[in-house]
């Protein structure tokens, strides 16, 4: 009993010791210094990640408008569904799957959602799961009633419902590949939206708090609030009405020609390089950007097709004017003028002679016209699309003054506008340019440039020789409209002189007015242009497929030249393929819609005047015998219905504008008895003269449009009211010309 | 000095082992507080206030401290005297939690209640172990050497591992066989017999492993090594653990300050309250409180060495020993350095009952050193 412990035991006791505490301490320090401070930051990020629950607080994005402050885009509230599954988590059992249950039936039926998916969702290891973001408030209440309704549950506790904001596009689809569109969380994802994505993001709020596993707030205070600053705004460029006019007849152009590579148009200052509009068809409707086109859609549910949903989506939201590259074709034309002009190889009246074929280093080249032009001086080769001509000319000028004023033209390298995706030329260096190279690019040919490079250039030849750096966005703007920038006119350089500048005025002028884009025609203005039908002979070579580039690059008013429209169809299958029937009317129709806004009073030519319109005098409550005598004043006709003796109705109504000698009907008997009704022709094919007859046998008013100047050679191609339609006699029909031999 | 040893007197008149009972208050208060600090937001949220857990260790903590001074004023010879009641007692109470219907936990049958009392008969087990290992070895230590003697100690040991191991507790089994082993080991059991024996058990720990053999073991195994495979069920408190104690950092978010808590770790005021303790204290604060744990041992083993007799040797290297071998394996859990098997943080993890009987055997520690300090004057 007394027995006290041995020398054997006491130096096992000591080594026990010993181990114990050594164990203890080199194990534990090992472990603790790995978790702690070798993985520490991983761990503590780890922690924070489930611990703090961050909540921004989105900053509404800033509005696009245009540059009258007409809202292009803008951000609505919207709503974000979200669930806190962990909160569920620590219920009773039977409880918990009742809350379960109700949410993802719930979510199933208000948000559209699968059940699995949903219930899914209330099983997740998380404190917060966003269900469905950007929905809009009838959703967001419907959720909210869903909630009340189930209070018994504790529903509020685990569902949730954030206010966020959603973009909205308010002209849907008007300028939707320069403005773009976002995504889920409002990031810009193509176009403005995407290239000034920081400057309307702004600063989202954060308010970051610490959660607990059941999603509550954590009693300590971990709070942290950072403020939110609203996005700035962008005023463009672009007018809306401009905007709107360059899309109507850019889209009407597309269906009609059976365009199938889409088509692009520009509406550039041509003094400041402004964009005053940027058309592309087809396009999309940003408020749905993942919606194709009925037509794209049908490719896609063709049995078998190559094509995928993705190539559709990204060739609608492609911007065609600067993204894409194409041959310029015979509109290059007025950049070879230029340079010639301008080091003084040729004058506008020096003489050729196009004997149809011109042979450069073995390789022949032909006119487009049969049998050549004969002769001819250089206005004239440009009037008539001559490219023997030009390919004389781009010889006289050789490969190094070639390639130093396409570089000054700005071809060899982006134009730097405010756009994302702007595509690189491809061309020929001056070192690999030799004769067959110089001579096709003399004419546009074998290079390729975007349409946006194409108009700054050529605005640069006709505004007296200064290359602009083109802009679409005028202004940004901060939430209280107070200016934080603005953009300047940049000059990147004069590039050829005011003299050489006003005779490729000159030249273009007398293209519209003496042939070769007679289709360009606007009664009442003098406009300057040329055509250009580019072979897309890669694809030829490739596919076997021959397809061609109609396009057409004017301006207006020529003699200042201060607007100019680019208009470019790709792929045209009708009945022309031709710049100049293809793609001039188009030109011709925006320049007579926007010249009048802009603020540019029509001249009327005594030629014009003849045909011109005549506004309508009233004649409601006058005798017919005073309407008559107003009506014959004014040049125009009578055509009395009823036999009343004061008029009570008129068509076309007071304020329209007729032709000369067109009819007005006057009604002088209440109801329908005598109300007369005409039958729409077809005026499609029929020269003015034939329209006109056709349309007065009906009992129709007729507006001529386009190009009717041209006589006899000028032919219907298009009409406001479709044949066979039954309208109102004395109704006014437009009827749009062009000139159908009007080539390259 | 013989005189006074030969007559036996109930209350021990010797002085008291101060740097033990500091340790060991010191472990507590730190305990306590830390417990408080744990608890607070679970107390919070199942309880409806943050005081709960913490008012009722409180409590157990006063009793115990109470009862651990009382115990040190009594002869612990007394325990000696009744080590074979103990024993029986003790395998009596633990065949009795096997017969009982599960309590709490579903094929876990780890608790026995008394009244609103409830407590594990392991935890008794090791006590019980420790008393009756101390008590035979004290007189037969040298007979060890005989086969009979050794097997019948094994027996002894044999029958509580199996009625342990059976709850299913693999911990307390562990633990209850590792104190067996070691009082053996330090009663001069012979180097063959050491080398046997943990060649037998590395054996048997293999072979458990790879038969699969204790398949809620096996199944450990597999989140031990990679507790990310499933991170919100099987793995999700190893994770949780490792989450709060990597948020520590070297100095810790400080007092009251960890987030884990938040319901983050299950139940951060039991078995993985270390965890807490390594994010509110950081790495300074966790190796002090291990530095704490090594004096604690380092004075019981001292204790144990300058005892009067062999059965206080014994007894205060058994109860020492289970403090310490306790802790760590509790941070080897925690730390998920090996599997996760339910072992509590002693003076930290909450639990009534068990705190009063940690607290009575550190009396019995004391006691121990009452009757040795006299010696050492």
């Amino acid at each position: 009993m007394t027995l006290k412990a041995s020398k054997l035991m006491l130096k096992r006791i000591l080594i026990i010791m010993l181990a114990i505490v050594i164990l203890f301490v080199s194990v534990t320090s090992i472990r603790l210094v790995k978790i702690m401070v070798i993985d520490g930051e991983k761990m503590q990020s780890l922690a924070s990640e489930q611990q703090l629950y961050d909540t921004l607080v989105s900053a509404p994005r800033g509005n696009i408008y245009d540059s009258k402050m007409n809202i292009l885009a803008k951000s609505d509230t919207a709503y974000t569904i979200y669930l806190m599954p962990n909160g569920i988590k620590g219920l009773a059992e039977e409880k918990r799957n009742r809350v379960k249950t109700t949410i993802a039936s719930g979510f199933a039926e208000i948000l559209g959602m699968d059940y699995e998916t949903a219930y899914a969702y209330t099983e997740k290891q998380t404190y917060y799961v966003i269900i469905k973001k950007r929905v809009d408030k009838s959703v967001a209440d419907s959720v909210r009633k869903f909630l009340s309704e189930n209070s018994d549950l504790g529903l509020a506790k685990y569902v949730g419902i954030d206010e966020t904001t959603k973009r909205y596009y308010p002209n849907e689809s008007l300028a939707s590949v320069v403005l773009g569109f976002v995504g889920d969380d409002n990031q810009g994802l193509s176009g403005l939206e995407s290239y000034y994505d920081t400057t309307l993001t702004g600063v989202a709020g954060r308010v970051v708090a610490a959660k607990n596993a059941h999603g509550s707030d954590m009693p300590f205070s971990y709070q942290v609030v950072e403020e939110a600053k609203q996005g700035n705004s962008l005023v463009l460029t672009i007018d809306s009405f401009i905007q709107h006019a360059a899309e109507k007849h850019l889209e009407q152009a597309v269906i009609a020609n059976k365009a199938t590579g889409r088509g692009a148009c520009i509406v550039m200052d041509v003094n400041t390089g402004a964009v005053l509009g940027m058309a592309v068809k087809g396009d999309f409707n940003p408020n749905e950007p993942f919606t194709l086109s009925q037509a794209d859609q049908a490719l896609l549910d063709v049995e078998g097709t190559t094509v995928t949903k993705n190539q559709l989506l990204n060739k609608q939201w492609r911007n065609k004017a600067v993204a894409d590259t194409y041959e310029p074709g015979s509109v290059f034309k007025i950049i070879t003028a230029s340079m010639a002009l301008e080091e003084n190889v040729t004058t506008l009246d020096h003489n050729y002679n196009c004997g149809y074929s011109i042979y450069v280093a073995g390789q022949v080249y032909h006119c487009h016209k049969r049998g050549g032009h004969g002769a001819l001086n250089f206005k004239q080769a440009m009037v008539g699309s001559c490219n023997p001509v030009f390919i004389t000319v781009g010889q006289l000028l050789g490969p190094s003054n070639f390639s130093k004023y396409f570089e000054a033209f700005g071809f060899t390298k982006r134009t730097g506008i405010d756009l994302p995706g702007e595509a690189l030329p491809v061309y020929h260096k001056e070192a690999n340019m030799g004769p067959t190279e110089l001579a096709s690019s003399s004419f546009g040919q074998t290079f390729t440039v975007t349409p946006i490079q194409l108009i700054t250039a050529a605005s640069a030849a006709v505004n007296g020789g200064y290359l602009l750096k083109p802009y679409i966005v005028g202004k940004i703007v901060d939430e209280n409209g107070n200016v934080v920038k603005s953009t300047q006119k940049t000059v990147k350089r004069q590039v050829v002189s005011e003299t050489t500048s006003a005779k490729i005025r000159e030249m273009v002028k007398a293209v519209v007015t003496d042939g070769g884009a007679n289709n360009a025609y606007v009664a009442g203005y003098d406009i300057g242009g040329k055509t250009g039908t580019s072979e897309k002979v890669a694809q030829m070579q490739t596919t076997g497929d021959r397809a061609y580039i109609a396009s057409f690059l004017g301006f207006a008013p020529i003699e200042d030249a201060e607007i100019a429209v680019l208009v470019m169809i790709d792929e045209p299958r009708g009945a022309s393929h031709f710049g100049g029937t293809v793609a001039a009317p188009v030109a011709a129709e925006i320049f007579k819609e926007i010249l009048p806004y802009l603020g540019y009073e029509p001249q009327y030519t005594e030629e014009e005047l003849k045909n011109y319109a005549v506004k309508i005098p009233e004649l409601k409550g006058k005798t017919v015998q005073q309407a008559k005598s107003a009506l014959t004043s004014a040049g125009l006709n009578i055509n009395v219905v009823g036999s009343g003796e004061t008029v009570l109705k008129q068509l076309p109504a007071f304020g329209e504008t007729l032709n000369k000698g067109g009819t007005v009907i006057v009604y002088t008997e209440e109801g329908e008895n005598g109300k007369k009704m005409a039958v729409v022709p077809n005026f499609i094919g029929m020269t003015q003269s034939e329209a006109n007859s056709a349309a007065h046998a009906a009992g129709l008013n007729i507006k001529y449009s386009g190009n009717t100047t041209s006589g006899n050679i000028s032919k219907a191609y298009d009409q406001s009211i479709p044949k066979g339609n039954e309208v109102a006699a004395g109704t006014t029909v437009t009827v749009y010309f062009r000139d159908e031999s009007s080539t390259d | 000095m013989s005189e006074k040893k030969k007559s036996f007197s109930f209350f021990n008149k010797g002085k008291i082992d101060i740097a033990f009972l500091s340790f060991v208050l010191i472990l507590l208060s730190i305990g306590l507080v830390m417990l408080f600090s744990a608890s607070y937001a679970y107390s919070y949220t199942y309880f409806g206030n943050s005081y709960r857990f913490i008012l009722r260790q409180a409590i157990f903590a006063v009793i115990g401290v109470a009862l651990m001074l009382i115990i040190s004023k009594i002869d612990y010879h007394i325990l000696k005297k009744f080590a074979w009641l103990i024993y029986a007692v003790t395998v009596g109470m633990l065949v009795l939690v096997l017969i009982l219907p599960a309590s709490t936990e579903l094929d876990v049958k780890r608790w026995l209640a008394i009244g609103s009392f409830s407590f594990q008969p392991s935890e008794i087990a090791k006590f019980a172990i420790v008393v009756i290992f101390s008590a035979w070895l004290s007189t037969n230590a040298e007979k060890l050497k005989k086969i009979k003697y050794l097997a019948w100690m094994v027996l002894l040991l044999g029958i509580v591992c199996i009625l342990v191991v059976s709850e299913p507790h693999l911990s307390a089994t562990v633990l209850i066989f590792s104190l067996g082993i070691v009082l053996l080991i330090v009663a001069g059991l012979q180097a063959r017999w050491i080398v046997a024996g943990a060649g037998l058990g590395v054996g048997g720990l293999l072979f458990l492993i790879f038969s699969g053999a204790i398949s809620y073991g096996s199944d450990r195994i597999a989140y031990w090594l990679d507790p990310w495979a499933d991170p919100s069920g099987k793995g999700y408190q190893t994770i949780q653990s490792l989450l709060a104690i990597g948020s520590g950092g070297i100095l810790g978010r400080g007092i009251g300050q960890s987030r884990q808590k938040y319901l983050w770790v299950p139940e951060p005021h039991n078995d993985f309250i270390f965890s807490i303790v390594c994010e509110e204290l950081g790495l300074i604060g966790a190796m002090v409180i291990i530095l704490l744990f090594c004096a604690l041992i380092w004075r019981g083993f001292t204790i144990a060495a300058r005892a009067q007799d062999r059965f206080g040797t014994f007894l205060a290297i058994g109860l020492t020993f289970q403090v310490g071998l306790q802790a760590i394996l509790n941070i080897l859990v925690v730390t998920n350095t090996i599997p996760n098997t339910g072992i509590s943080l002693p003076f930290f993890s909450y639990g009534g009952t068990a705190l009063v009987i940690l607290l009575c055997e550190m009396g019995v520690v004391l006691s121990v050193s009452r009757s040795s300090s006299v010696e050492k004057v």
